[in-house]
């Protein structure tokens, strides 16, 4: 199979330089990192890819059986570092991806070398003595927002719904691709995601680690911050100065200061 | 009015100057409706937001959907705080990001929270304002109210539910009934043909439809100690009918054979029961098939078929000397169709090197030709025969496979094989002949 | 192949039925129909004239089978008339030339 299609694999910055690899989260794609990559370029290789069933991965090969589990999601990152030969990559992941990344960098060790976790949260949902933010009916009343906007999106979704991507009149190609994931999909993203427990797999984590979090985050509220600090041995924290759960797209210079500095540590 | 060709007003027409007051005045009471009051008042919610998502501003309009005061919402709370959870999170994941990416997003389905904990849709579009420097400055929003849109797309989305429960529905229905079938299908016919010492037997059944049961049969079993019984046949029509029809001859040969092994007999009774069950329905079900027995002897290897045809065509002897020839069986009547009914037995011994090969017409009557007009037919099969002949059972059901595949489209029927044989007694002496 | 096309008309010694094209699975049922609601005394003689058949299959001669049924329920005979050879071998395999009434011809 070819990955490089499948996963819509793409490849910039310095080729000579150490490699990065930019993992978007639930609910958007690589473009995500536009605000990040330009930073990175000029010292690094940078890999960015978009998860099968996300923006313009080859969605005919998604199996929602695979895709039900973090670890499917996590096959895609281990498949990507394969069919670029990767070894002892950064990976930064953002939200979900930073759990994918940790259950990757078990899965290939000598692939992944270091992990950036940006917003990153092992389990969205409350628990007796552990706090998520969540309840389990608030990720179903996702869940329905999502279902909700499959008919509602008209914006950013219809033209993929109705399979139009490639009309002239549409536009902006690249504006209506942002986010533009299949609705069943996206459904089996958000369950994965929002139902996924990784507190366990977190004690695993091997490689040197930074943990980004944010100030004023309604998905990863800092005490969850404080709890993946914790549990990775060694890690560092960062707290951005941020709002929202995108740090790189809200307070870019920041996150993009923060993650340069970890990794030029490591240089 | 034939008069009038001008079209000018006439500025003395007393009720021209008339309307032009009104309408004046109509336009000075718009002008009136100042842009304040039109933000206020605007039958949509406005909102402008810090980057950060505080809110600066709100209008009436949103204040009074909320059933909230101003003092509590402007500077104090988010966008965000005004939706509901599942909102907030869709809010996070798809909106936020794509508005810093876009500057702008249309049309988005979320739930405000209202003050009395009921919730409200709206469609919400935010654009971003830049200062002069292209920096973004602040966030303008607007909520229209999607009640009746959101109980109509509700609607539709149970629809599709629906719809997606009823396809999977039936394609389990479709899966358990193919299951269905395919049991049934095999209770038709034998699993493995039993081990017979120094006989070999091989069988072979073609079907023409995966999903429509076949109404051909055959079967070899035990009869006793010394004895063993076959039986190949062709129940006439497709489908559950004539499964049911192959069902019952199967079952009844076999307990006919068990009662009374001569051939004859066991025809007669299946005669007999096809006959009683179906004649009195108006819908006439019969078959042809050909019965018999078979006898291995120790001493020479040989063993002695007796067997009877029922309307069937002629079994094929293929010999270890090469010939090969029809074992005709002419007379035998359609089993079923009348209260007694005459069948035609017939025998054979079967020496080492020797094959009995039954068939259905299913082989015979394939059409062949480049317009598939003409059929197999008999002369062509006896001369495919004599090819064979001296082959194991085996051998020779895999050859006819094979021409079977070759007829491709034109083998349109179901067709039963079986054949029976002795193997040679040395192979060695026979390919040195 | 040419579709089934069945006319009738009355001789003195009872109906009788031309049969042209095919008599085959899907159109067996049409002559089978036609049969059953073709008037017969007894002791008439429904004549099936198959001059014209150029197809018949085992549902085709389940056809034959119900309408001599119902010529023997009515009191009547049946006969069939300018059985064509192909045909003619297949009945004879399955035994019924010795069943039905064969004619050279409809014509008595």
């Amino acid at each position: 199979m070819d990955i490089v299609r499948r996963n819509n694999v793409t490849v910039t910055g310095n080729l000579q330089g150490p490699t990065v690899i930019l993992a978007h989260g639930f609910g958007c794609d690589q473009n995500m990192w536009r605000l990040t990559v330009p930073a990175l370029a000029e010292d690094y290789r940078v890999v960015l890819f978009d998860y099968v069933g996300a923006g313009r991965s080859d969605s005919s090969v998604f199996s929602e059986r695979r895709y039900a589990s973090l670890h499917g999601y996590a096959q895609d990152v281990v498949d990507v570092c394969e069919a670029l030969d990767l070894r002892d990559a950064a990976f930064v992941g953002h939200s979900v991806s930073s759990m994918i990344g940790v259950l990757a960098a078990a899965m290939a060790p000598r692939r992944i070398g270091s992990l950036v976790m940006v917003a990153p949260s092992p389990r969205y949902i409350d628990e007796d003595g552990y706090r998520g933010g969540f309840s389990a009916e608030d990720i179903e009343e996702l869940l329905a927002s999502l279902e909700a906007n499959y008919l509602g999106w008209s914006g950013a979704m219809a033209p993929v719904i109705m399979g139009n991507e490639d009309r002239p009149e549409l536009g902006d190609e690249l504006k209506h691709s942002f986010c533009a994931t299949d609705p069943e999909m996206a459904r089996v993203f958000a369950r994965t995601t929002f139902l996924s427990d990784s507190r366990e797999e977190l004690k695993s984590v091997q490689v040197p680690t930074l943990v980004l979090e944010c100030t004023q985050d309604a998905i990863a509220p800092r005490e969850v911050g404080a709890f993946v600090h914790r549990a990775i041995a060694g890690s560092t924290l960062i707290t951005l100065d941020a709002t929202g759960h995108c740090p790189h797209l809200s307070a870019p210079e920041a996150t993009n200061a923060a993650i340069l500095g970890f990794l030029a540590e490591r240089r | 009015m034939m008069g009038r060709t001008e079209q000018q007003p006439d500025p003395n027409d007393p009720d021209h100057c008339h309307d032009g007051q009104a309408s004046d005045a109509a336009f000075a009471a718009l002008l009136e409706d100042s842009a304040d009051d039109l933000y206020e008042s605007a039958p949509c919610g406005y909102l402008s937001t810090l980057m950060d998502g505080t809110i600066a501003k709100a209008n009436r309009t949103l204040l009074n959907w909320l059933g909230l005061e101003r003092e509590a919402v402007v500077g104090r709370m988010r966008f965000a705080d005004l939706l509901s959870v599942g909102g907030r999170l869709y809010h996070e994941t798809h909106f936020a990001p794509l508005l810093r990416m876009q500057g702008e997003i249309n049309g988005i389905a979320l739930e405000v929270k209202r003050a009395d904990g009921g919730r409200m849709p709206v469609l919400v579009s935010s654009v971003v304002k830049h200062g002069s420097a292209g920096d973004p400055l602040l966030i303008r929003t607007t909520l229209f109210d999607a009640r009746d849109r959101r109980a109509y797309e509700e609607e539709l989305l149970r629809g599709r539910r629906a719809a997606e429960e009823a396809r999977r529905q039936s394609e389990a229905d479709r899966a358990r009934l193919q299951d269905a079938l395919a049991v049934l299908q095999q209770s038709l016919l034998p699993h493995t043909l039993p081990s017979v010492p120094g006989v070999e037997t091989a069988a072979y059944y073609h079907t023409a439809s995966a999903d429509r049961l076949g109404g051909d049969f055959y079967d070899v079993f035990p009869l006793d100690g010394k004895r063993f019984a076959f039986f190949l046949g062709d129940v006439c029509g497709k489908g559950p009918q004539a499964a049911a029809v192959t069902s019952l001859t199967r079952y009844t040969l076999r307990a006919a054979a068990l009662h009374d092994p001569d051939p004859v007999a066991a025809l007669t009774t299946l005669n007999h029961v096809l006959h009683e069950r179906y004649t009195g329905g108006g819908d006439p079900r019969y078959c042809t098939a050909v019965f018999g027995t078979f006898e291995p002897d120790p001493a020479t290897g040989a063993i002695a078929v007796q067997l009877a045809s029922g309307g069937h065509p002629p079994a094929l002897v293929l010999r270890a000397d090469g010939t090969a020839d029809f074992l005709p069986t002419p007379g035998g009547l359609l089993i079923g169709i009348l209260p007694s009914a005459p069948f035609t037995a017939a025998t054979t011994v079967l020496a080492p090197g020797d094959t009995l090969l039954l068939y259905t017409d299913g082989l015979t009557e394939a059409r062949t030709g480049k317009d598939r007009t003409s059929l197999y037919g008999d002369e062509a099969l006896l001369d495919f025969a004599v090819e064979l002949a001296g082959e194991s059972p085996h051998a020779v059901i895999q050859a006819l496979t094979g021409l079977l595949d070759s007829f491709g489209e034109g083998l349109d029927d179901d067709t039963a094989l079986l054949a029976l044989g002795v193997p040679p007694t040395d192979p060695e002496t026979r390919s040195t002949e | 192949m040419s579709p089934l096309k069945i006319t009738t008309r009355d001789a003195a010694t009872g109906p009788v039925l031309e049969i042209f094209g095919a008599l085959d699975y899907a159109h067996a049922p049409e002559l089978r129909q036609l049969v059953s609601v073709t008037p017969l005394q007894s002791g008439q003689c429904l004549v099936l004239d198959l001059g014209g058949m150029d197809f018949c299959d085992s549902s085709g001669i389940s056809a034959l089978i119900a309408a001599r049924h119902h010529a023997h329920a009515a009191g009547a005979d049946i006969a069939l008339a300018a059985v064509p050879v192909n045909t003619l071998r297949v009945l004879r395999i399955v035994g019924l030339d010795q069943v039905f009434t064969l004619r050279p011809d409809s014509v008595t």
